[in-house]
């Protein structure tokens, strides 16, 4: 079951063509939980800091 | 639970039962405008005019495609009737024979001349060695 | 005794403090699945006998598809209860969701329309499940600006949630417009009734990303919602030692 899928990492990269529609929605996903993430934890920050200032 | 929130959740209830009813109705009227293409069936039944732009969907005939350059004719079946296509432009990778396929463009003597054709896959998915193996 | 626990556990306070202690639980567990699940999907799991490699989109769509209606589930849940039992922390989380369900309705949508071009031959079509799915990520884009267009927060917690009550027919809508008309999109692999129509070399990977995606957006919502209530019970006093 976890034999690669590819001969090697270019192949990987590329998946016969369909690697950059594969490759860019991972990184739309990826890029947006990692934003919504440190967005999240700023605003956190935010009201924190204003409560300290208090 | 006391009498007000009785009234409250009978008041959740009827606002979900009220929206329902309203969009089941919607959905009633505009019913075959919702479909996203006509069979090949429908299309035979159905009076489109000559200048009408249509999605016909269904499955490609086995045997049907005859291919040419980037020219390509075949049959979409609903496997009680066909109707022809003629298409030129650029294939799906998807587009084979027995899958599905939905071709848009213009009926002209029971022929479609198409200008789009998508390719619709089906909802299964396995290696490729297993469907040699299955048949 | 009931009531005591009931008053409980609906108190934003409360809230808070068993969040956080679980959060970083279901942080990183989540957050490690997602990242073995992908990892064995994309690298590891066969390629489809149809598709080839594009199929693999699966492992993104799928999971944020799953997740933009069920945030939407929650959402009216969260609604009912703020109407029935007034719960002021419903409402807080009911305007939690409504940023991060409009998030995974886009990633849902972008995802589909990408996974489109190599196999529909289209990147957009306005299909019944397309387009409910476009209405869903609107509903969800309208949530947030009306919230912001009242000034009494107590009306609009209530106009809110009578719309969040009203759009909830548009989940049921969405799950069953594959079968309701014809799309281009194809009818559902996995449900409830019958045996999955996706090869288990391929579904196991699959739905580990869907409970570490699940997870991590869990995690967006607990963060969210911390927001809310730090912003709309700011003046109380608990608030100084929990933020």
């Amino acid at each position: 079951m976890f034999k690669f899928a590819f001969t090697d990492l270019n192949q990987f990269i590329y998946m016969e063509g369909h690697g950059i529609y594969v490759w860019s929605v991972f990184s739309i996903v990826i890029i947006s939980l990692v934003l919504a993430f440190i967005f999240y934890n700023k605003q956190l920050k935010k009201i924190k800091r204003k409560h300290s200032n208090e | 639970m006391n009498k007000i929130r009785k009234q409250r959740l009978f008041n959740v209830f009827l606002i979900i039962c009220v929206s329902s009813l309203g969009v089941f109705f919607i959905l009633k009227a505009l019913n075959s405008n919702l479909d996203y293409f006509y069979t090949p069936s429908e299309v035979l039944i159905a009076n489109i005019p000559q200048d009408k732009r249509i999605k016909i969907g269904g499955m490609v005939k086995k045997d049907s495609v005859d291919r040419n350059g980037t020219k390509v004719i075949f049959k979409i079946t609903d496997f009680e009737n066909t109707i022809e296509v003629h298409y030129e432009g650029v294939i799906p990778d998807l587009f084979k024979e027995g899958s599905g396929v939905v071709a848009y463009g213009k009926i002209r003597d029971k022929t479609l001349i198409a200008e789009n054709i998508f390719a619709k896959h089906d909802e299964n998915y396995m290696p490729p060695n297993i469907e040699i193996s299955s048949g | 005794m009931l009531k005591k626990l009931y008053h409980q556990f609906a108190s934003p306070k409360t809230y808070v403090v068993l969040v956080d202690k679980i959060y970083p639980i279901i942080f990183y567990t989540s957050l490690i699945t997602y990242v073995f699940a992908l990892i064995w999907g994309l690298a590891f799991a066969p390629s489809d006998y149809m598709q080839g490699n594009s199929y693999r989109i699966i492992y993104m769509h799928v999971p944020a598809s799953f997740l933009s209606e069920s945030l939407y589930i929650a959402m009216a849940i969260a609604a009912a209860i703020f109407l029935i039992w007034k719960v002021k922390l419903a409402a807080y989380i009911i305007k939690a969701i409504a940023p991060i369900g409009a998030l995974v309705a886009f990633l849902a949508l972008v995802s589909g329309s990408i996974w489109g071009i190599p196999t529909w031959g289209t990147w957009w079509q306005w299909d019944a499940r397309v387009t409910s799915t476009l209405i869903l990520f609107i509903m969800y884009l309208g949530l947030i600006s009306l919230h912001s267009s009242f000034t009494n927060y107590e009306k609009a917690d209530k106009f809110i949630s009578v719309l969040v009550l009203i759009g909830s027919v548009n989940i049921p809508i969405i799950k069953k417009s594959v079968d309701w008309w014809n799309t281009l999109h194809q009818p559902a692999s996995i449900t409830l009734t019958d045996k999955p129509s996706i090869d288990p070399s391929m579904l196991y990977p699959l739905f580990l990303s869907m409970l570490g995606f699940s997870g991590l957006i869990i995690c967006l919502v607990i963060l969210s919602s911390k927001v809310q209530i730090f912003n709309r019970e700011g003046n109380k006093t608990w608030v100084k030692y929990h933020v």
